[in-house]
Protein backbone atom coordinates (compact mmCIF):
# COMPACT_ATOMS: atom_id res chain seq x y z
CA UNK A 1 0.00 0.00 0.00
CA UNK A 2 1.64 3.22 -0.74
CA UNK A 3 -0.10 6.32 1.54
CA UNK A 4 0.50 9.97 0.68
CA UNK A 5 0.98 11.31 3.29
CA UNK A 6 2.44 8.93 5.83
CA UNK A 7 5.05 6.76 4.10
CA UNK A 8 6.65 5.06 6.79
CA UNK A 9 6.85 1.46 7.82
CA UNK A 10 5.17 2.16 11.29
CA UNK A 11 1.86 3.49 9.50
CA UNK A 12 1.77 0.37 7.38
CA UNK A 13 1.90 -1.75 10.20
CA UNK A 14 -0.49 -0.12 12.02
CA UNK A 15 -3.19 -0.42 9.91
CA UNK A 16 -2.40 -3.89 9.61
CA UNK A 17 -2.76 -4.53 13.15
CA UNK A 18 -5.99 -2.18 13.59
CA UNK A 19 -8.49 -5.16 12.91
CA UNK A 20 -7.09 -7.60 15.34
CA UNK A 21 -7.08 -4.83 17.84
CA UNK A 22 -10.43 -3.64 17.21
CA UNK A 23 -11.69 -7.64 16.91
CA UNK A 24 -9.84 -8.07 20.80
CA UNK A 25 -7.63 -10.67 19.46
CA UNK A 26 -4.21 -8.62 18.87
CA UNK A 27 -1.51 -9.60 21.72
CA UNK A 28 -0.89 -7.21 24.55
CA UNK A 29 2.14 -6.21 23.33
CA UNK A 30 0.85 -5.57 19.37
CA UNK A 31 -2.32 -3.55 21.38
CA UNK A 32 0.24 -1.35 23.55
CA UNK A 33 2.58 -0.76 19.95
CA UNK A 34 -0.73 0.39 18.01
CA UNK A 35 -1.99 2.92 21.02
CA UNK A 36 1.55 4.31 21.31
CA UNK A 37 1.46 4.75 17.27
CA UNK A 38 -1.59 6.25 17.53
CA UNK A 39 -0.71 8.64 20.20
CA UNK A 40 1.97 10.71 18.03
CA UNK A 41 0.52 9.91 14.26
CA UNK A 42 -2.97 11.42 13.43
CA UNK A 43 -3.43 10.67 10.31
CA UNK A 44 -3.28 6.66 12.08
CA UNK A 45 -5.43 8.05 14.79
CA UNK A 46 -7.97 9.36 12.71
CA UNK A 47 -7.89 5.92 10.64
CA UNK A 48 -8.30 4.19 13.62
CA UNK A 49 -11.33 6.30 15.04
CA UNK A 50 -12.89 5.54 11.46
CA UNK A 51 -12.20 1.38 12.01
CA UNK A 52 -13.91 1.67 15.44
CA UNK A 53 -16.67 3.53 13.93
CA UNK A 54 -17.29 1.24 11.27
CA UNK A 55 -16.54 -1.89 13.58
CA UNK A 56 -19.74 -0.24 15.68
CA UNK A 57 -21.73 0.43 12.55
CA UNK A 58 -21.22 -3.14 11.57
CA UNK A 59 -21.94 -4.51 15.00
CA UNK A 60 -25.74 -2.75 14.70
CA UNK A 61 -28.65 -5.59 14.64
CA UNK A 62 -30.23 -5.31 11.11
CA UNK A 63 -32.37 -2.66 9.93
CA UNK A 64 -34.76 -5.34 8.00
CA UNK A 65 -36.97 -7.16 9.80
CA UNK A 66 -37.41 -10.55 9.82
CA UNK A 67 -39.51 -12.04 12.42
CA UNK A 68 -37.78 -15.37 13.64
CA UNK A 69 -41.15 -16.26 15.02
CA UNK A 70 -42.52 -16.66 11.61
CA UNK A 71 -39.81 -18.09 10.30
CA UNK A 72 -39.52 -20.96 12.58
CA UNK A 73 -42.67 -21.87 11.94
CA UNK A 74 -42.41 -21.84 8.31
CA UNK A 75 -39.36 -24.38 8.38
CA UNK A 76 -40.82 -26.60 10.89
CA UNK A 77 -43.92 -26.80 8.58
CA UNK A 78 -41.66 -27.23 6.02
CA UNK A 79 -39.54 -30.41 8.34
CA UNK A 80 -43.43 -32.00 8.31
CA UNK A 81 -43.92 -31.60 4.48
CA UNK A 82 -43.54 -34.80 2.62
CA UNK A 83 -40.36 -34.57 0.24
CA UNK A 84 -41.47 -34.22 -3.13
CA UNK A 85 -39.73 -37.01 -5.02
CA UNK A 86 -38.27 -35.20 -9.06
CA UNK A 87 -39.67 -37.98 -10.56
CA UNK A 88 -40.18 -35.40 -13.81
CA UNK A 89 -36.16 -34.41 -12.72
CA UNK A 90 -35.27 -38.53 -12.43
CA UNK A 91 -37.08 -39.38 -15.86
CA UNK A 92 -34.98 -36.43 -17.99
CA UNK A 93 -31.83 -37.73 -15.98
CA UNK A 94 -32.45 -40.82 -16.88
CA UNK A 95 -32.70 -40.11 -20.59
CA UNK A 96 -30.02 -37.88 -20.77
CA UNK A 97 -27.96 -40.56 -19.09
CA UNK A 98 -28.62 -43.48 -21.48
CA UNK A 99 -28.54 -40.50 -24.54
CA UNK A 100 -25.05 -39.57 -23.30
CA UNK A 101 -24.31 -43.52 -22.89
CA UNK A 102 -25.14 -44.31 -26.15
CA UNK A 103 -23.37 -41.37 -27.78
CA UNK A 104 -19.95 -42.41 -25.82
CA UNK A 105 -20.43 -46.63 -27.58
CA UNK A 106 -21.05 -44.73 -30.81
CA UNK A 107 -17.88 -42.71 -30.69
CA UNK A 108 -16.26 -45.64 -28.71
CA UNK A 109 -17.45 -48.33 -31.76
CA UNK A 110 -16.43 -45.56 -34.61
CA UNK A 111 -12.72 -44.63 -32.82
CA UNK A 112 -12.10 -48.61 -33.13
CA UNK A 113 -13.12 -49.35 -36.71
CA UNK A 114 -10.86 -46.10 -37.88
CA UNK A 115 -7.89 -48.12 -35.81
CA UNK A 116 -8.64 -51.14 -37.04
CA UNK A 117 -8.54 -49.43 -40.53
CA UNK A 118 -5.62 -47.90 -40.28
CA UNK A 119 -3.64 -50.41 -38.83
CA UNK A 120 -4.81 -52.63 -41.57
CA UNK A 121 -3.66 -50.20 -44.04
CA UNK A 122 0.49 -50.55 -45.17
CA UNK A 123 1.02 -47.19 -44.53
CA UNK A 124 4.93 -46.84 -43.99
CA UNK A 125 5.19 -43.62 -45.25
CA UNK A 126 7.14 -42.18 -48.09
CA UNK A 127 10.04 -40.54 -46.52
CA UNK A 128 12.47 -42.01 -44.25
CA UNK A 129 14.53 -40.09 -41.45
CA UNK A 130 18.34 -40.59 -40.75
CA UNK A 131 17.95 -42.16 -37.99
CA UNK A 132 15.97 -45.29 -39.70
CA UNK A 133 18.84 -48.18 -41.37
CA UNK A 134 19.00 -48.40 -44.93
CA UNK A 135 16.59 -49.15 -47.66
CA UNK A 136 17.23 -52.97 -47.99
CA UNK A 137 19.26 -54.26 -50.42
CA UNK A 138 17.48 -57.34 -52.82
CA UNK A 139 20.23 -60.08 -52.61
CA UNK A 140 22.66 -60.37 -55.47
CA UNK A 141 22.63 -56.83 -56.08
CA UNK A 142 25.69 -55.51 -57.79
CA UNK A 143 27.11 -51.36 -57.91
CA UNK A 144 28.09 -50.75 -61.32
CA UNK A 145 30.43 -47.72 -62.55
CA UNK A 146 30.09 -47.82 -66.52
CA UNK A 147 32.71 -45.57 -68.13
CA UNK A 148 31.53 -41.71 -68.89
CA UNK A 149 32.24 -42.76 -72.60
CA UNK A 150 30.16 -46.29 -72.85
CA UNK A 151 27.04 -45.58 -75.03
CA UNK A 152 23.33 -45.98 -73.49
CA UNK A 153 23.01 -48.54 -76.33
CA UNK A 154 25.87 -50.69 -75.04
CA UNK A 155 24.82 -50.61 -71.23
CA UNK A 156 20.87 -51.36 -72.07
CA UNK A 157 22.82 -54.66 -74.37
CA UNK A 158 24.95 -55.20 -71.82
CA UNK A 159 22.21 -55.48 -68.95
CA UNK A 160 20.23 -57.03 -71.58
CA UNK A 161 22.64 -59.96 -71.98
CA UNK A 162 23.31 -60.33 -68.60
CA UNK A 163 19.53 -60.27 -67.39
CA UNK A 164 20.06 -57.27 -65.41
CA UNK A 165 18.44 -54.44 -64.33
CA UNK A 166 19.13 -51.05 -62.53
CA UNK A 167 17.29 -50.43 -59.54
CA UNK A 168 19.28 -47.84 -58.15
CA UNK A 169 21.84 -44.88 -59.24
CA UNK A 170 23.56 -43.35 -59.95
CA UNK A 171 24.99 -42.01 -57.22
CA UNK A 172 27.15 -39.38 -56.18
CA UNK A 173 30.23 -41.21 -57.86
CA UNK A 174 28.15 -42.70 -61.14
CA UNK A 175 28.06 -45.86 -59.34
CA UNK A 176 23.95 -47.61 -60.51
CA UNK A 177 22.73 -50.74 -58.34
CA UNK A 178 21.90 -53.51 -60.96
CA UNK A 179 19.99 -56.75 -60.21
CA UNK A 180 19.06 -59.96 -61.42
CA UNK A 181 15.45 -59.49 -63.50
CA UNK A 182 13.21 -62.12 -63.36
CA UNK A 183 14.24 -65.02 -61.56
CA UNK A 184 18.05 -65.54 -63.09
CA UNK A 185 20.69 -64.82 -60.64
CA UNK A 186 24.04 -63.02 -60.25
CA UNK A 187 26.95 -64.65 -59.13
CA UNK A 188 30.72 -64.68 -59.59
CA UNK A 189 30.38 -65.32 -63.63
CA UNK A 190 28.54 -62.00 -64.26
CA UNK A 191 30.38 -60.22 -62.16
CA UNK A 192 33.69 -61.54 -63.87
CA UNK A 193 32.05 -60.79 -66.97
CA UNK A 194 30.74 -57.07 -66.41
CA UNK A 195 34.63 -56.42 -65.11
CA UNK A 196 35.51 -57.74 -68.63
CA UNK A 197 33.37 -55.44 -70.30
CA UNK A 198 35.32 -52.98 -72.35
CA UNK A 199 33.50 -49.41 -70.48
CA UNK A 200 32.54 -50.95 -67.37
CA UNK A 201 35.06 -49.35 -64.98
CA UNK A 202 34.18 -50.95 -61.82
CA UNK A 203 32.09 -54.10 -60.57
CA UNK A 204 31.20 -55.28 -57.21
CA UNK A 205 28.93 -57.07 -55.21
CA UNK A 206 26.68 -55.00 -52.44
CA UNK A 207 27.81 -55.87 -49.19
CA UNK A 208 25.01 -57.38 -47.04
CA UNK A 209 23.55 -55.24 -44.15
CA UNK A 210 23.47 -57.12 -40.82
CA UNK B 1 -10.85 -18.48 20.90
CA UNK B 2 -11.47 -16.80 24.53
CA UNK B 3 -13.28 -18.68 27.43
CA UNK B 4 -17.27 -17.58 26.08
CA UNK B 5 -16.29 -18.21 22.49
CA UNK B 6 -15.80 -22.30 24.05
CA UNK B 7 -18.69 -22.04 25.95
CA UNK B 8 -20.64 -21.03 23.37
CA UNK B 9 -19.48 -23.84 20.96
CA UNK B 10 -20.13 -26.32 22.99
CA UNK B 11 -23.68 -25.34 23.70
CA UNK B 12 -23.80 -25.27 20.02
CA UNK B 13 -22.22 -28.56 19.79
CA UNK B 14 -24.59 -30.08 22.48
CA UNK B 15 -27.82 -28.58 20.51
CA UNK B 16 -26.31 -29.90 17.12
CA UNK B 17 -26.27 -33.19 18.76
CA UNK B 18 -29.94 -33.32 19.16
CA UNK B 19 -30.85 -32.00 16.06
CA UNK B 20 -29.19 -35.33 14.73
CA UNK B 21 -31.48 -37.05 17.27
CA UNK B 22 -34.53 -35.40 15.90
CA UNK B 23 -34.42 -33.10 18.46
CA UNK B 24 -36.98 -29.71 17.04
CA UNK B 25 -36.87 -27.87 20.33
CA UNK B 26 -32.98 -27.85 20.20
CA UNK B 27 -33.46 -26.87 16.47
CA UNK B 28 -35.78 -23.85 17.92
CA UNK B 29 -32.93 -22.44 20.27
CA UNK B 30 -30.27 -22.56 17.62
CA UNK B 31 -32.63 -21.00 15.04
CA UNK B 32 -33.24 -17.86 17.80
CA UNK B 33 -29.47 -18.07 18.72
CA UNK B 34 -28.58 -17.60 15.13
CA UNK B 35 -31.58 -15.15 13.65
CA UNK B 36 -29.99 -12.02 14.33
CA UNK B 37 -26.75 -12.87 13.09
CA UNK B 38 -27.72 -14.26 10.41
CA UNK B 39 -30.36 -11.50 9.52
CA UNK B 40 -27.44 -9.04 9.69
CA UNK B 41 -24.87 -10.73 7.50
CA UNK B 42 -27.73 -11.57 5.28
CA UNK B 43 -28.65 -7.91 4.76
CA UNK B 44 -25.27 -7.68 3.37
CA UNK B 45 -26.48 -9.48 0.44
CA UNK B 46 -29.93 -8.52 -0.12
CA UNK B 47 -31.92 -6.02 0.98
CA UNK B 48 -35.12 -8.21 0.54
CA UNK B 49 -36.58 -9.65 3.83
CA UNK B 50 -38.39 -12.43 1.95
CA UNK B 51 -35.16 -13.62 0.32
CA UNK B 52 -33.40 -13.33 4.09
CA UNK B 53 -36.20 -15.47 5.34
CA UNK B 54 -35.92 -18.11 2.93
CA UNK B 55 -31.92 -18.45 3.11
CA UNK B 56 -32.33 -18.42 7.05
CA UNK B 57 -34.50 -21.50 6.40
CA UNK B 58 -32.52 -23.18 4.07
CA UNK B 59 -29.71 -22.98 6.20
CA UNK B 60 -31.07 -24.15 8.78
CA UNK B 61 -33.28 -26.92 6.72
CA UNK B 62 -29.49 -27.99 5.88
CA UNK B 63 -28.35 -27.99 9.13
CA UNK B 64 -31.21 -30.08 10.71
CA UNK B 65 -30.62 -32.75 7.38
CA UNK B 66 -26.87 -32.86 7.68
CA UNK B 67 -26.68 -32.05 11.76
CA UNK B 68 -25.17 -36.03 12.06
CA UNK B 69 -22.57 -35.48 10.02
CA UNK B 70 -20.94 -32.66 11.98
CA UNK B 71 -17.39 -33.78 12.73
CA UNK B 72 -16.25 -30.82 14.49
CA UNK B 73 -13.34 -29.81 12.04
CA UNK B 74 -14.71 -26.24 13.40
CA UNK B 75 -16.64 -23.87 15.53
CA UNK B 76 -20.34 -24.64 14.53
CA UNK B 77 -20.60 -21.19 14.11
CA UNK B 78 -18.16 -21.17 11.80
CA UNK B 79 -20.15 -24.18 9.93
CA UNK B 80 -23.23 -21.91 10.45
CA UNK B 81 -22.24 -19.10 8.60
CA UNK B 82 -20.50 -21.18 5.91
CA UNK B 83 -23.85 -22.44 4.83
CA UNK B 84 -25.48 -19.64 4.92
CA UNK B 85 -23.34 -18.32 2.82
CA UNK B 86 -23.71 -20.56 0.56
CA UNK B 87 -27.02 -20.60 0.48
CA UNK B 88 -27.14 -16.79 -0.17
CA UNK B 89 -24.76 -17.02 -2.96
CA UNK B 90 -27.37 -19.24 -4.29
CA UNK B 91 -30.09 -16.52 -3.51
CA UNK B 92 -28.77 -14.16 -4.81
CA UNK B 93 -28.30 -16.22 -8.52
CA UNK B 94 -31.93 -16.41 -8.05
CA UNK B 95 -33.39 -13.64 -7.08
CA UNK B 96 -30.34 -10.79 -7.79
CA UNK B 97 -29.27 -8.65 -5.19
CA UNK B 98 -31.37 -5.63 -6.27
CA UNK B 99 -32.38 -3.43 -3.11
CA UNK B 100 -36.44 -4.20 -2.72
CA UNK B 101 -38.06 -0.80 -2.48
CA UNK B 102 -39.13 0.76 1.06
CA UNK B 103 -42.42 1.74 0.30
CA UNK B 104 -43.35 -2.18 0.08
CA UNK B 105 -42.03 -3.18 3.42
CA UNK B 106 -45.08 -2.56 5.51
CA UNK B 107 -45.24 -0.01 7.92
CA UNK B 108 -45.68 -2.13 11.29
CA UNK B 109 -42.72 -4.26 10.19
CA UNK B 110 -40.27 -1.36 10.39
CA UNK B 111 -38.00 -1.27 13.51
CA UNK B 112 -40.08 0.58 16.27
CA UNK B 113 -37.25 2.17 17.54
CA UNK B 114 -34.20 3.90 15.62
CA UNK B 115 -32.20 6.18 17.53
CA UNK B 116 -31.14 9.12 15.52
CA UNK B 117 -27.63 8.11 16.04
CA UNK B 118 -27.79 4.75 14.62
CA UNK B 119 -29.86 6.09 11.81
CA UNK B 120 -26.83 8.16 10.88
CA UNK B 121 -24.43 5.67 11.64
CA UNK B 122 -26.10 2.88 9.27
CA UNK B 123 -26.14 5.90 6.51
CA UNK B 124 -22.82 6.47 7.01
CA UNK B 125 -21.94 2.68 6.34
CA UNK B 126 -24.51 2.21 3.77
CA UNK B 127 -22.71 4.79 1.61
CA UNK B 128 -19.90 2.75 2.22
CA UNK B 129 -20.85 -0.66 1.52
CA UNK B 130 -22.95 0.01 -1.85
CA UNK B 131 -19.09 0.69 -2.96
CA UNK B 132 -17.83 -2.57 -2.19
CA UNK B 133 -18.29 -5.94 -4.35
CA UNK B 134 -20.09 -8.53 -2.06
CA UNK B 135 -17.16 -11.08 -1.29
CA UNK B 136 -15.62 -7.38 0.25
CA UNK B 137 -19.10 -6.90 2.07
CA UNK B 138 -19.29 -10.39 3.31
CA UNK B 139 -15.76 -10.25 4.31
CA UNK B 140 -16.07 -6.38 6.26
CA UNK B 141 -19.03 -8.01 7.98
CA UNK B 142 -17.78 -11.50 9.06
CA UNK B 143 -14.13 -9.53 10.63
CA UNK B 144 -15.81 -6.79 11.87
CA UNK B 145 -19.53 -7.54 12.36
CA UNK B 146 -19.23 -11.09 13.42
CA UNK B 147 -15.96 -11.01 15.13
CA UNK B 148 -14.42 -14.10 13.29
CA UNK B 149 -10.61 -14.72 12.82
CA UNK B 150 -9.42 -14.78 9.30
CA UNK B 151 -9.06 -17.99 9.49
CA UNK B 152 -12.98 -18.99 9.97
CA UNK B 153 -13.66 -16.48 7.59
CA UNK B 154 -11.68 -18.79 4.76
CA UNK B 155 -13.43 -21.79 5.88
CA UNK B 156 -17.18 -20.11 5.76
CA UNK B 157 -16.06 -18.91 2.09
CA UNK B 158 -14.10 -21.79 1.38
CA UNK B 159 -11.33 -20.00 0.31
CA UNK B 160 -7.23 -19.19 0.77
CA UNK B 161 -6.44 -16.80 4.24
CA UNK B 162 -4.51 -14.95 1.29
CA UNK B 163 -7.73 -14.12 -0.16
CA UNK B 164 -9.71 -12.90 2.84
CA UNK B 165 -6.39 -10.85 3.69
CA UNK B 166 -6.62 -9.13 0.18
CA UNK B 167 -10.77 -8.58 0.17
CA UNK B 168 -10.49 -6.93 3.97
CA UNK B 169 -7.49 -5.07 2.89
CA UNK B 170 -9.06 -3.84 -0.35
CA UNK B 171 -12.45 -3.47 1.40
CA UNK B 172 -10.64 -1.51 4.24
CA UNK B 173 -8.93 0.77 1.63
CA UNK B 174 -11.81 1.54 -0.53
CA UNK B 175 -14.44 2.62 2.89
CA UNK B 176 -11.88 4.70 4.01
CA UNK B 177 -11.71 6.99 0.75
CA UNK B 178 -15.34 7.14 0.11
CA UNK B 179 -16.33 7.31 3.97
CA UNK B 180 -16.40 10.95 5.10
CA UNK B 181 -14.66 11.22 8.41
CA UNK B 182 -16.02 11.87 12.27
CA UNK B 183 -15.30 15.68 11.83
CA UNK B 184 -17.49 15.81 8.55
CA UNK B 185 -14.92 16.51 6.42
CA UNK B 186 -14.64 15.22 3.40
CA UNK B 187 -13.17 11.52 2.13
CA UNK B 188 -9.41 11.25 2.31
CA UNK B 189 -8.25 10.13 -1.19
CA UNK B 190 -4.88 7.94 -0.98
CA UNK B 191 -2.84 7.82 -3.84
CA UNK B 192 -1.82 4.16 -4.93
CA UNK B 193 -4.81 2.67 -2.84
CA UNK B 194 -6.74 0.20 -4.65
Amino acid sequence: MTFTMDTNRDCARAWEAMPSVLQESASLEQNAWLMDHLAHCQSCSADYAQQERLRLALSLPADIPVDPAVGLKRLLTRLDAPVPKPVVQRVRNGWLTRALAAAVLLQAIALGALGARYWSENNSPAYRTLSQASAPVPAGALHVVPDATMSLADWNALLHSLHLQVVGGPNDVGAYTVVPSGASATGTPTLQKLRATRGIRLAEPVASVP
Amino acid sequence: MNEADQQADATDRMLLERMAAGDRAALGVMYRGYHGRLCRFLSRLTRRPDVIEEVINDCFWIAWQKAGTFHGDSRVSTWIMGIAYRCGLKALRQHGDEPVDEDTVPQERLPSHDPGDDRELRDWLGKGLEKLSVDQRVVIELVYGVGHSLDDVAVIMQCPVGTVKARLFHARVKLRNVLPSLAGEPARLKEGAP
